[in-house]
């Protein structure tokens, strides 16, 4: 058997011109799927990390009636005793810190304009303990001052429209738990880009003291759990789960890739494309393999007769074709493993940019990620694709009338 | 007695009975081989002669198990070829037959060592014996010390050494030559005949080559001349097969034809 796969071996470098050409193709294929496939890997890398650093957190942690109901009044599906909740999370391991949230939305107003706005009320302090830092486009974050002087971060379009910057005031108008209006006057401490310009525009932030004062509540809508790297998610959520049972609300885990709607479109959107790269990438080796294949076979004929002659069963030819093409491939893909990695170290190091996204104004970073699974995966991709595409030259040539092949020039 | 009468009172190794061999050509059929019988003793050394066109690589392709008879049958040690498997006629020709090819026909990867070794690996000897005997193969073609040589390294005469060593390594009961003098010069032609009858000799293998070569005709012990696909002359021209056979008529030199 050894010196039947030597033979494939020697077969493959026969015609090497033939066999590099193959192999640049077979490694062009995949390169591109490893350097597609690295950069939508860092892009999905940086979209989660970014999802979750702009203020989702790993965890989040609800009542159940959230979900189970649409709140009356404002914040009456809130957790009730977050404190406590707060402090029994914190105490687990890989947890960084906790940070309460209030989701509310009201009207805003200038004294001459009013609009819509979305408002979320956090400790600033376990906000920035926890990095969720909002990016600010002007002035600075916020910060709890005890005189009762209510500070607020707005979205750069809200700025744009109600024409305020740091240091003027607003006047924001919110219904209360009891369903009665209230409002209180901010001062804008800072302008927020989000990156999403529809969330630019309504976009308003409080501290929590100011949320609970105008919608008079103690409650928190959510407490959002910041751990120490997000490959801990599942782990802390499970050993999570059983310490928050017993407690007066029953309270849900979500973790972060249940609330991170945008980044699962995307994934799923730019999976499907990948998906669609490596057929084409199958389709293109399978065609153009089998061509070369096929000229192989052709170029071989009379000696896979005098092979056959002397007795070689019909399956070995078959087999010696097929093993030839998985070599072939096999290469192929180190060549491409190699190539897309070197090129992707290129890539990284090049430093582009790539124009902002649809709904974002952030420009993107063009790097590329060294996925082994995807080596693996790409690698066997082509392989299998050679194998294929030697079916046909491989039965043609174990085919072949003896005679015929024999006298064939 | 004929010298076929006598042959067939003997074991034959080759029994050609009544084969005919068709060739579609365009809308109509052309006969290479028309009702031709021959048979062959164990440690013959034939020659099919004839000119271009006449049907002897067509009779070496169906004696050699490589093409089918459209009528007629074929022994081969007995055994009648029409009615075994594809499998079984592999298996045949791996065991019993050896080909020596016009082109040579060595796998051009392969080293003359590996070349030998080849039949060997086909039929599953052991590493050592495998080694055994491709030394032994090489050595009787005088080729021991061109081992490690590709084809493409040998010249015209050592590439149809290997093909005659590739051919007797498995010792096979019949080996097939065809022409394989056409494409050598004479000095290499008449190395290669003095090898092919040296081993005819030594280790009574049977050989059966087609030819038109005037020069391996002259060493040849039995010539069996075809023109239009039929046997027009059956004759031992040497006393090496008379002390084979029974034919006790023929002397060295003389010439016996014998209608088939």
């Amino acid at each position: 058997m050894g010196k039947f796969l030597l033979l494939a071996f020697r077969n493959v470098f026969r015609n090497r011109r033939r066999t590099i050409m193959t192999m640049i193709m077979v490694g062009g294929g995949v390169a591109g799927l490893l350097l597609v496939g690295g950069f939508f890997a860092r892009m999905f890398w940086g979209l989660r990390e970014s999802t979750i650093n702009d203020g989702l957190g790993h965890i989040q942690i609800f009542t159940a009636e959230h979900f189970n109901r649409e709140e009356k009044h404002v914040l009456d599906t809130g957790i009730e005793n977050w404190r406590q909740v707060a402090g029994t999370v914190s105490t687990g391991g890989h947890v960084r810190g906790v940070a309460p949230r209030i989701e509310f939305n009201g009207m805003l107003s200038n004294g001459i304009k009013s609009g819509v706005f979305m408002g979320s009320a956090v400790d600033p302090v376990a906000e920035e303990s926890l990095g969720f830092t909002p990016r600010l486009a002007a002035g600075r974050d916020l910060e709890t001052k005890p005189s009762g002087e209510v500070e607020a971060l707005i979205g750069a379009g809200v700025a744009h429209s109600m024409n305020v910057k740091p240091g003027d005031g607003l006047t924001i108008l919110a219904v209360t738990s009891d369903g009665a209006l209230n409002g209180i006057d901010v001062q804008i401490v800072g302008v927020v880009n989000t990156g999403f310009k529809e969330m630019d525009d309504r976009y308003l932030r409080i501290t929590l003291p100011s949320a609970q004062r105008l919608l008079q509540s103690d409650r928190v809508t959510n407490l959002v759990v910041g751990l120490d790297k997000t490959e801990s998610t599942d782990d802390v959520a499970a050993s999570l789960a059983p310490r928050l049972q017993g407690l007066p609300q029953q309270l849900v885990l979500k973790k972060w890739i249940d609330l991170a709607a945008y980044y699962k479109q995307v994934r799923s959107l730019f999976s499907t494309i990948f998906v669609f790269l490596g057929v084409i990438v199958f389709f293109m080796v399978l065609m153009s393999s089998v061509n070369t294949l096929l000229m192989t076979m052709f170029e071989r004929t009379r000696e896979i007769g005098t092979m056959l002659a002397m007795g070689t069963p019909r399956a070995w030819i078959m087999a010696l074709f097929v093993f030839e093409a998985v070599l072939l491939g096999a290469l192929g893909a180190i060549v491409g493993v190699v190539g897309g990695n070197f090129l992707g170290l290129l890539i990284n190091h090049a430093g582009i940019h790539l124009p902002p996204p649809p709904g974002t104004n952030v420009p993107m970073s063009f790097r590329v990620l060294y996925v082994p699974s995807l080596m693996i995966g790409s690698s066997i991709l082509v392989i299998v694709s050679l194998a294929l595409a030697a079916i046909l030259p491989a039965i043609r040539a174990s085919r072949l009338q003896i005679a015929e092949a024999l006298a064939h020039v | 007695m004929s010298h076929l009468a006598e042959l067939n009172e003997s074991p034959q190794l080759v029994g050609v009975e009544a084969v005919t061999r068709r060739f579609p050509l365009d809308h109509n059929f052309v006969s290479a081989l028309d009702r031709v019988n021959l048979l062959v003793a164990p440690g013959e050394f034939l020659a099919i002669a004839g000119p271009s066109g006449s049907g002897k690589s067509t009779l070496l392709n169906l004696i050699g198990c490589i093409d089918k008879p459209t009528s007629g049958r074929i022994f081969i040690d007995g055994v009648d070829t029409s009615k075994l498997t594809a499998t079984r006629m592999t298996a045949l020709r791996r065991e019993k037959i050896g080909f020596v090819f016009q082109t040579f026909n060595l796998i051009p990867v392969f080293t003359a060592a590996e070349n030998v070794e080849f039949p060997l690996l086909v039929q599953g000897f052991s590493s050592k014996e495998r080694r055994e005997r491709v030394a032994a193969a090489l050595d009787s073609v005088g080729l021991s010390a061109r081992a490690n040589h590709r084809p493409d390294l040998l010249s015209g005469g050592e590439r149809q050494r290997v093909a005659v060593a590739r051919a007797i390594v498995h010792r096979p009961a019949l080996v097939l030559a065809d022409e394989p003098t056409a494409n050598l010069d004479t000095r290499n032609a008449t190395q290669l005949i003095d090898l092919m009858h040296d081993l005819n000799r030594r280790l009574g293998l049977t050989f059966i080559f087609s030819t038109h070569d005037q020069r391996l005709l002259e060493h040849t012990d039995r010539i069996v001349r075809l023109t239009d696909g039929q046997v027009v002359s059956d004759a031992i021209v040497s006393s090496t097969l008379k002390s084979q056979t029974p034919n006790e008529g023929a002397s060295h030199g003389q010439v016996l034809t014998a209608s088939v």
